[in-house]
């Protein structure tokens, strides 16, 4: 009977019932949307952010011992000039590999182009580069190269492959100024080589032939031999502790400094997996990307707690208005002998139902949204959030019980005969 | 005399009603609905309360179902005080002894006749759907169970109220005004029932302003500005 009353009376006073139901629907369906983008969108954001280049440049560290007369260079191209490509696996091997989003070596050179059709070799400035370079480490890989790294660089064609020394992409000014299409066979200090594609990155890379590296290393004669290497890496913002020398910390404070992802830290950590090298956080983006986080998530959590506020008070003033119509019904019952509680927990009942039908549409339709709102601004999904479900439930229900509760408990409190009384 | 005797030679009276006061605040200051009421009814009594509107009766009729708490005075029925009951025992009591039926029929409006009755009989204990449709059929209405209150002319829904007040065999019926909306044909049918109970033995205790309906119980009480004005009993000539 207390299911027969609960379905048929859930149906009754159907406009006040879906109001309360779209409102709790709605303002779930804002939370659970709001919630689900700003868990995910810290992860998302960072890669975004992250996404425009590099944030630490890793050179030998002869180079900041470089001698310049008359604006040349003189250091001698000593061995002590050159990173070991075979050493930057260690690097996913330190404290904050999981950071390390991104590793893009560079070995500079100048070749001698020439093209198919006979016609006037001309010295140009190439540059070695992983393309989509696996790199393993212990059981793990890792897809990693220059193309990640610039994500603005356009390309026409495709990349050459990492492990091809007969191939090799080309910048799009050098290309046009030769006249040199996708496709094209040029010869490369006299080898052949296939031209796989064109870029266009609005920098110096436009005049530079991009070459696998290990082709770049075959040409200079430097095996294994890199001269920058480009990080990109997920840190943590600046702080007061992160511009400390680690050197002058004290040990606690070191502990600290040393296990936040700071891009110092980071970069303190790759010297120390690279004896020879020295690490340079590039302040780029990096510094105003955790603010900005900060900020995103905050407004996040704003818009919905004003959601979960807007729907509490809609669903209250149904509420009430719903069971003020049924106080006739009340008095009813209690005149039946129906106990306070009996009464109260028909009501609470058919609340808690409706509460949870609109939770559970208001969770579907918001994670619908944050799923679209993820493809709209990251291009990439947020995933349904299952943690979410009972989140959005349980503020449902709470919702809704603590709007109608207040009218039920009012009019059970009331003499029966003084409910009868009144008019529904 | 009777009831004096009555009460002398029986054992304790079903109802009895010791100076009932029952105020109402308002804002033009305190409304006294029942001045002083003393009343005694005995089992198996059918009792009319007459009197003016306003003047207390359906007042009267709420506090004996115990819907409503008078300001002053007690009420003892069937040997129990009944302000000294929690509020669980007062529901509990409530759904054992006492039957309502009322002027405005008061059924729920989303739950068919049957429903309605099986209603009350939850309320009161387990649902028994075979009672309940026994119940209806004994009002005439064996062929409508599954019809919504609206779909039920006044007369019909009065006789669902009346099935459903005696569902659970209460030993008192209570009814206010039950023939004050029904025309002349339904009239007679709703004092049929009420004259098949009153032989069954029910204690009938029924406000009505038609002198005709009261001429059907073993005694009249007319109220007056909340105060016992003039009590009759059929087979005698008015008393005091
Ligand atoms: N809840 C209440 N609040 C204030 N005054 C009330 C309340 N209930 C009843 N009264 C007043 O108490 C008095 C008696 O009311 P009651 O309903 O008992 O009259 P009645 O005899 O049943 O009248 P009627 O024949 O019109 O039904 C009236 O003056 C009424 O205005
Ligand atoms: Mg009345």
């Amino acid at each position: 009977m207390f299911f027969r009353l609960l379905l048929e009376s859930l149906f009754r006073q159907r406009r006040r019932k879906l109001l309360a139901a779209t409102a709790i629907l709605l303002g779930t369906a804002t939370v659970t949307a709001m919630l689900a983008i700003g868990t995910s969108v810290g992860d998302k954001l960072n890669h975004e952010l992250s996404s425009y280049g590099a944030n630490i440049l890793v050179t030998p560290k002869a180079d900041t011992l470089d001698v310049v007369v008359g604006g040349v260079s003189i250091r001698p191209a000593t061995a002590g000039s050159y990173l070991r490509e075979s050493d930057l696996t260690k690097l996913k091997g330190i404290f904050w590999r999981n950071n390390i989003l991104n590793l893009s070596p560079e070995l500079p050179l100048h070749a001698t182009l020439t093209q198919a059709q006979p016609s006037q070799p001309a010295t140009v400035p190439a540059l070695g580069l992983w393309f989509h370079h696996t790199l393993h480490y212990g059981t793990e890989s890792y897809a990693m190269g220059a193309p990640a790294m610039h994500r603005w660089w356009r390309l026409q064609g495709a990349w050459p492959a990492d492990a091809a020394l007969d191939q090799a992409a080309i910048g799009s000014k050098l290309a046009a100024q030769m006249h040199i299409a996708p496709g094209d066979s040029v010869a490369l200090n006299g080898e052949p080589v296939r031209i796989t594609g064109i870029v266009s990155s609005g920098d110096a890379t436009d005049r530079t032939l991009l070459l696998p590296l290990a082709l770049a290393q075959k040409i200079t004669g430097q095996p294994d031999a890199v001269r920058r290497v480009e990080v990109q890496a997920l840190t943590k913002p600046e702080d007061a502790l992160a511009r400390r020398n680690p050197d002058s910390l004290s040990p606690a404070l070191h502990d600290r400094w040393y296990c936040s992802p700071y891009a110092n830290s980071i970069a303190y950590q790759i010297q120390e997996a690279l004896p020879n090298a020295q690490a340079e956080p590039i302040r780029r983006i990096t510094q105003g990307e955790g603010t900005i986080l900060q900020r995103i998530s905050g407004l996040m959590w704003l818009v919905a707690l004003a959601a979960l506020l807007a729907a509490s008070f809609a669903v209250a003033a149904s509420m009430t208005t719903a069971i003020l119509e049924r106080k006739q019904e009340i008095g009813l019952m209690r005149a039946m002998g129906a106990s306070q509680f009996s009464v109260a927990s028909l009501f609470f009942a058919e609340t808690a139902l409706l509460s949870l039908l609109s939770g559970a549409l208001g969770y579907l339709l918001g994670s619908l949204l944050a799923a679209r709102v993820g493809w709209e601004i990251f291009h990439s999904t947020i995933a349904f959030n299952p943690v979410l479900l009972p989140a959005a439930l349980g503020m449902a229900l709470l919702v809704s019980i603590a709007g109608g509760a207040p009218s039920v408990l009012r009019t059970l409190g009331m003499q029966p005969a003084a409910v009868l009384r009144e008019d529904g | 005399m009777a009831t004096i005797l009555q009460s002398a030679v029986g054992s304790e009276a079903l109802i009895h009603l010791h100076g009932l006061t029952r105020e109402y605040a308002s804002r033009a200051g305190a409304v006294r609905a029942l001045d002083q009421v003393t009343l005694t009814i005995e089992r198996g009594e059918w009792v009319a309360v007459m009197g003016p509107s306003g003047s207390g009766k359906s007042t009267l009729v709420n506090i004996l179902g115990c819907l409503d708490q008078p300001t002053h005075g007690s009420v003892r029925i069937a040997g129990t005080d009944v302000h000294q009951l929690s509020r669980q025992e007062l529901d509990r009591f409530r759904a054992e002894t006492i039957g309502f039926i009322f002027q405005q029929f008061h059924l729920i409006p989303y739950l068919t006749a049957l429903e309605n009755i099986l209603l009350a009989q939850y309320f009161h204990s387990m649902t028994d759907e075979d009672e309940a449709r026994r119940a209806l059929a004994s009002v005439g209405l064996g062929d409508r169970a599954t019809h919504l209150p609206s779909q039920l002319s006044g007369g019909e829904q009065q006789r669902v109220c009346i099935a459903r007040a005696l569902i659970n065999q209460p030993p008192i019926l209570l009814a206010d005004e039950p023939t004050g909306n029904l025309d002349a044909a339904n009239q007679e049918i709703v004092q049929e029932h009420l004259r098949t109970l009153h032989r069954a033995g029910h204690t009938i205790v029924m406000v009505t302003h038609d002198p005709e309906m009261a001429s059907l119980a073993d005694r009249t009480v007319e109220l007056h500005h909340g105060r016992i004005a003039a009590e009759r009993r059929a087979d005698l000539t008015a008393q005091k």
